[in-house]
């Protein structure tokens, strides 16, 4: 095998790794290698590592994708309630008079320093923990990623999506096929053999995404689901988000970082209470 | 569904425990074999060393899988379903190493009732998976935990077993399924070992299954007012052959 011919296989597998279909990831290879020919020139010297081009061609199709076919937004009903919503443990307030409306179609995002209560206020949303006072209401099918512990370590993306799908009344098929496509479009194939434990920290994440979106909630809770994404998986994550809005899910997204808060339509910031 | 899916899942993530696996079959035999001159002793040390094993594998399963049993159960998985599917899993596991412990009897003891060994390791195995579990939501530590069970198994092997706090504890049913097996004693014993498990498999599977509920049972949230007249809408793209159900009011 040539250098060349190894380039393209090279791309080729990290193309199909990045989401992108078998039949185009062979196609692109070609035309890049036939490019590169009639450029007479090697096609590392002229794209770079097939590993790093691999990853700006998926984004750019993904990105290009998204713009063709921008989906409506609709703004739907209330799907999320906070009124006066407070939690004490023991004497220590960690949320105090918390208040937020979030209808379908809508991206809320909540900020606050380390202790402020972010994930506190997320359980509570999701009803893992119950608030001291004040009312929730939320629309009952709920996506919900917890920061921690959301996956098993020893357990493959397939079997998380069959497990999950079960939740849901979905056979194990539909349940494998809906996870791979959600998956793919955070610009990622599960290998059917690879238990978490052995996937990178941005792709358990993913997969903790993933498992949030599985039976197409109305309301969607994340809290800081990108940590370990790099920059690409990063921006395939809010443009997710937005996805999802503009199908017509609420979407509530803890975060610490501050990019992309100017196109959300909610920002709750937390102040640290005992600090207050 | 869910049951047998959560159980499927376990038993998945149970055999890729390959080590504490290997542990789990290990620590019967080293029990079996330090007694193995006194056949009524090697017994019924067998078979608190089958306990002592599944009971830590219960343990650290329900510790292990509690965060993701709540994500679970807060998106509408029936907390029920969770605790005995993952017990299924523990008992299918604890009734393999009962089979081939089994055997190891038949071949090595000349034992008067055989059957009754069958019947002394089955019981311990189904002590054993829901009382890790309790000990799991009692306790809900992996050290701590093992740690708790260390100290209920040391007293199981340490206290006398005709004095009347031994049948306080959750095996007492093996010394005398055991003294049925190997001794010419009537069936007295072998009714009053049935019945101590009866007793403290109910009171065992009680107090972890409600213990488990309590736990997983998700906050209940009315949905708004808004949302409850509101109608379907398809309009996100629902993948390969997903259905879409959003709402619009």
């Amino acid at each position: 095998m040539t250098s060349s011919q190894e380039w393209g296989a090279q791309l080729t597998t990290h193309l199909i790794e990045a989401g992108v279909e078998a039949e185009e990831a062979h196609k692109l290879a070609g035309d890049f290698l036939a490019e590169a020919q009639d450029a007479g020139q090697d096609p590392v010297g002229l794209y770079g590592p097939a590993m790093a081009y691999a990853s700006t061609i998926a984004q750019t199709i993904r990105t290009a994708t998204a713009a063709i076919a921008p989906l409506d937004r609709v703004r739907g009903p209330v799907v999320l309630r906070l009124s006066r919503v407070t939690k004490r443990y023991r004497r220590r307030t960690v949320l105090r008079g918390v208040d937020l409306t979030l209808r379908g179609g809508e991206v809320a995002a909540v900020v606050g320093a380390n202790g402020s209560g972010k994930s506190t206020l997320l359980n509570i949303c999701a009803g893992a923990t119950r608030a001291t006072s004040g009312t929730v209401e939320r629309a009952p099918r709920v996506g919900y990623a917890p920061q921690q512990h959301g996956v098993s370590p020893l357990l493959t993306a397939a079997e998380h999506f069959r497990l999950f799908g079960a939740v849901h009344g979905m056979n194990g098929r539909k349940s494998l096929a809906i996870g791979t496509h959600l998956s793919q479009q955070l610009g990622w194939r599960p290998r059917p053999d690879v238990i978490a434990a052995h996937l990178s920290g941005g792709t358990q994440q993913k997969l903790n995404v993933v498992l949030s979106e599985l039976n197409r909630p109305d309301l969607i809770l994340l809290d800081e689901p990108y940590q370990g994404f790099d920059q690409d998986s990063y921006l395939d994550f809010w443009d997710q988000v937005f996805k999802w809005r503009d199908a017509g899910a609420g979407v509530l997204v803890v975060t610490h970082l501050l990019h992309d808060l100017e196109r959300v339509d909610h920002l709750l910031e937390l102040p640290r209470v005992d600090e207050s | 569904m869910t049951l047998l899916t959560v159980a499927v899942t376990s038993l998945r993530e149970l055999s890729r425990r390959r080590v504490a696996l290997l542990f789990v079959f290990v620590l019967p035999l080293v029990f079996y074999l330090v007694r193995i001159d006194v056949p009524w002793q090697a017994l019924r040390f067998l078979a608190l060393g089958v306990g002592w094993a599944i009971a830590t594998l219960a343990l650290f399963s329900h510790v292990a899988a509690r965060r993701l049993d709540q994500r679970l159960s807060v998106i509408g998985a029936s907390p029920t379903a969770l605790f005995f599917g993952r017990q299924l899993a523990i008992i299918s596991t604890g009734l393999v190493v009962a089979g081939i412990y089994f055997v190891l009897v038949a071949v090595t003891q000349d034992v008067p009732r055989l059957p009754a060994v069958a019947l002394l390791l089955v019981t311990t195995v189904l002590i054993a998976a829901p009382l890790g579990a309790v000990v799991s939501l009692v306790v809900p530590r992996e050290l701590e935990g093992a740690l708790a069970l260390l100290s209920i198994m040391a007293l199981q092997l340490l206290v006398d077993p005709d004095g009347t706090a031994a049948k306080l504890l959750p095996l007492w049913s093996t010394r005398e399924l055991s003294a049925y097996a190997i001794e010419p004693v009537g069936a007295t014993y072998l009714h009053q070992g049935l019945a101590h498990f009866a007793i403290t498999l109910v009171v065992c599977i009680l107090i972890a299954w409600a213990a488990s509920i309590l736990r997983l049972r998700p906050v209940r949230l009315d949905a708004p007012d808004e949302y409850q007249d509101a109608t379907p809408l398809n309009t996100h793209d629902a993948g390969p052959d997903g259905a879409n159900g959003r709402l619009r009011v």
